[in-house]
């Protein structure tokens, strides 16, 4: 089953490859070490300019080659390599010349900070070796001696992180038969129209199969679980995936998996699910046609909501005083057709929410909740409270014509429509938050980066 | 539905003496109720025309009702256009749009009005009823396309213009896209159409599902048009203000029913012949 990544803001393709050829191989491997080696996070320069210029084809690979350094990082005498993809259950065997391994070895004994190490002095890896993948093992041998075995891990994920945020990558043709490497499809939705299905080249994939491999000091195996930079990555990123609506089930899937009892990502998971109902989502991924053997991971707008529920149910309950959890609970409730249960939770909201922001999105749900219980005079009280804390926007506008228009109060219905267009005329500008609340829970995207990348910046290491 | 104007004046020049009062007093709250449905009767594809009370029947609930009058031809149109002004609408849709637009205008009659609804992300009233056509259609040609689509707020929108003053009002909604950013539910808007005197009808362009505008235009007694491309847009403007105008206007006061909840509606010809109209009425709240 293929994934397919949905991206509701215009995608701009990258301008084809430069004229010079990217590095094939074994060769390719290295120039990726390098890239990591120069890379500065949080910007796109020219080592990640680089990297993004790799067709689909060539990261595909490298996540393959990339899979086997780490495995040599970890143990240099290992000849065979076992691969599994995402997604996938079969693994595939990757096999090398001699030639192709011995170098693949010397790189690994320099991204692992073992050159001195056993495996590595057998295999003379420091002849091979240039002068920038020498600096790069020592970097990685000093973050060894401070208990960090996971340096070359941890700056691959970043550099591909960057790529991933700061350019779209290549794009391709889809290709359904290619099973070399994973496949990842984006779908651009414009105005509720889905277009441009494309395969993408994946570095999510390959940023979050190098910290699949982070392991804490003195551990044997693998435990991202049990690494807070993991867990920041793996909150910021979402977030920034949720806020700039690019998005993919996988990367918070995944995240789930790692961090099963984490809040954050529960709710980051929750929110993105109950965007998934939204019939900008719903409605092109319904009407998009795609080639034989893709599919969407997408449920109904219902199934969406119940998996929103259940996430988010997780997370008030490990984190009570949560407002924003309860009010995002809420309007799913109140979505699938639970205005008691809905108002409820709105109510507790509101008690812990001071932000202005949540508290006009709470009163709008509240009022939403009282009139589909037939209190029309609370639901009336909570929109005009909304339009209060909001005077530009229309929505509350709307929802008191459409109440009084229920009620059969026509003169009420329609003095609120004027109300409605007179703030459409003004020339201030009529911002409406509600247009924003499906990206509203990542609105601290860009801070999260930021804190995650700190270190990694202002380390004295570079 | 539910009507509230004088059926004791039943005159057309009546009904325009009431809306002229309402622009600065709303006349709703009148005691007397009247329902009123608009009513296009065909023979063989063929407007039927020269009908008089005696010619209808209308059931409420299935309870006979005793139609009070009928009219052709002789209110105003409100005509509310009610427009997707989304980014997609951007080129050769939106000279289509524009066209077509005009077209209508060009068709209104003396007596009728216009106005026009856009919708982007938000919804904004370009231009409202008037008599002057020329000034909806420089409204129409300032409007410019950008960002979502707030057709289920815009729908709304047009529906409230379009009885904000007595006639037969009758709002066309154009959309190429599916509802991106409205506030209002469905559901919520579908229910004021039920309560509406507005017949809509819509057209909906491209490959979407049109659920909300299939459904919409079925509970006024509109119509729905599907279609692929914008080039026969005018056509269609057109036709629609032709079949309007060929509809009855039947007026009768509920008798042996239920005041609240949904009225079902059937109405019928004596003579024979295809009869569409909405199918009932929410009253109540």
């Amino acid at each position: 089953m293929r994934r397919v990544l949905l991206s509701a803001a215009l995608v701009l393709l990258t301008t084809a490859a430069a004229a010079q050829q990217p590095p094939t191989g074994v060769a390719r491997v290295e120039a990726w070490l390098k890239a990591v080696l120069a890379h500065e996070p949080g910007t796109l320069d020219d080592a990640a300019e680089q990297v993004a210029e790799w067709p689909t084809s060539s990261v595909r690979k490298l996540w393959i080659d990339v899979n086997g350094l780490v495995l040599l990082m970890r143990n240099p005498r290992i000849g065979r390599f076992d691969i599994r993809q995402p997604g996938q259950r079969t693994v595939q065997q990757v096999r090398y010349t001699a030639s192709e391994l011995r170098r693949m070895r010397a790189l690994a004994c320099a991204a692992g900070g073992g050159l001195h190490e056993p495996g590595c002095e057998g295999v003379n890896a420091l002849k091979e070796l240039d002068a920038d993948l020498r600096r790069l093992a020592l970097l990685a041998e000093e973050a060894r001696r401070q208990g960090d075995e996971n340096y070359i891990l941890r700056r691959g994920a970043l550099l591909h992180t960057d790529i991933g945020m700061r350019t779209t990558g290549a794009a391709d043709p889809v290709d359904p038969g290619n099973s070399l490497g994973p496949q990842r499809l984006r779908m651009t939705i414009n105005d509720g129209l889905g277009d441009n299905l494309r395969s993408s080249a994946p570095h999510w994939d390959v940023a979050r199969m190098l910290l699949d491999q982070v392991r804490p000091a003195g551990v044997e195996k693998p435990a991202p679980g049990r690494d807070e930079m993991v867990r920041r990555w793996y909150r910021a990123t979402a977030a920034w995936m949720e806020l700039r609506e690019d998005y993919e089930t996988l990367h918070v899937d995944r995240a789930q998996q790692i961090f099963p009892d984490d809040p954050d990502i529960l709710f980051l998971s929750g929110c993105l699910h109950e965007t998934y109902a939204a019939s900008f989502i719903q409605a092109p991924v319904q009407s998009m046609v795609v080639p034989s053997g893709v599919v969407f991971d997408l449920k109904s707008d219902r199934g969406e909501l119940h998996q929103a529920e259940g996430l988010l149910r997780r997370v008030v309950a490990l984190k009570p005083d949560f407002g924003e959890g309860r009010l995002h609970l809420g309007r799913v409730l109140l979505l699938l057709g639970k205005p008691a249960d809905a108002a409820s939770e709105l109510t507790r909201a509101l008690e812990l929410m001071s932000d202005e922001l949540l508290r006009y999105y709470g009163e709008m749900f509240l009022g939403a909740a009282r009139e589909a219980l037939g209190e029309f005079d609370l639901a009336r009280a909570w929109y005009g409270r909304a339009a209060g804390l909001q005077p530009a926007a229309q929505s509350p506008h709307l929802a008191l014509s459409a109440l009084a228009r229920r009620r059969g109060d026509r003169a009420a219905a329609l003095q609120e429509i004027r109300r409605v267009f007179e703030l459409s005329a003004r020339d201030d500008g009529h911002d409406d938050p509600w247009l924003n609340y499906h990206v509203s829970h990542a609105r601290d995207a860009d801070s999260l980066y930021d804190e995650l990348i700190r270190p990694f910046v202002t380390s004295s290491e570079r | 539905m539910r009507s509230r104007f004088l059926v004791g004046a039943l005159a057309a020049a009546s009904l325009g003496v009431i809306a002229g009062a309402q622009t600065q007093s709303p006349s709703f709250s009148t005691k007397i109720e009247a329902i009123r449905v608009d009513v296009l009767v065909t023979d063989r594809g063929q407007p039927v025309r020269g009908l008089g009370p005696a010619d209808f029947e209308i059931l409420d609930n299935g309870v006979l009702q005793q139609v009070d009058l009928v009219s052709f031809e002789q209110i105003p149109l409100n005509v509310v256009l009610a427009l997707d002004m989304s980014e997609s609408v951007a080129g050769e849709r939106l000279d289509h749009l524009r066209a077509a637009g005009h077209a209508l205008l060009a068709g209104l009659k003396k007596d009728d009005q216009a106005a026009l609804v856009t919708f982007r992300s938000d919804v904004t009233l370009d231009a409202d009823l008037s008599g002057n056509p020329r000034v909806v259609r420089d409204a129409l040609d300032r409007a410019e396309p950008a960002g979502e689509t707030a057709l289920v707020d815009g729908a709304y929108a047009g529906m409230a213009v379009g009885e904000s003053d007595v006639g037969r009002a009758l709002l066309i909604v154009f959309s190429d896209g599916l509802d991106t950013s409205s506030w209002l539910l469905p559901d919520s808007v579908l229910e004021t159409a039920r309560r509406s005197d507005v017949v809509a009808y819509a057209v909906s362009v491209g490959r979407v599902k049109t659920e909300f505008l299939r459904d919409l235009t079925s509970f006024t007694g509109g119509r729905l048009f599907e279609v692929e491309k914008t080039a026969n847009l005018q056509a269609i403007f057109l036709s629609v203000l032709e079949e309007f105008r060929q509809r009855y206007l039947v007026s009768y006061t509920p008798r042996g029913v239920a005041k609240d909840g949904w009225h079902r509606l059937t109405v019928r010809v004596k003579r024979g012949g295809i009869v569409k109209a909405r199918p009932g009425y929410l009253a109540g709240s």
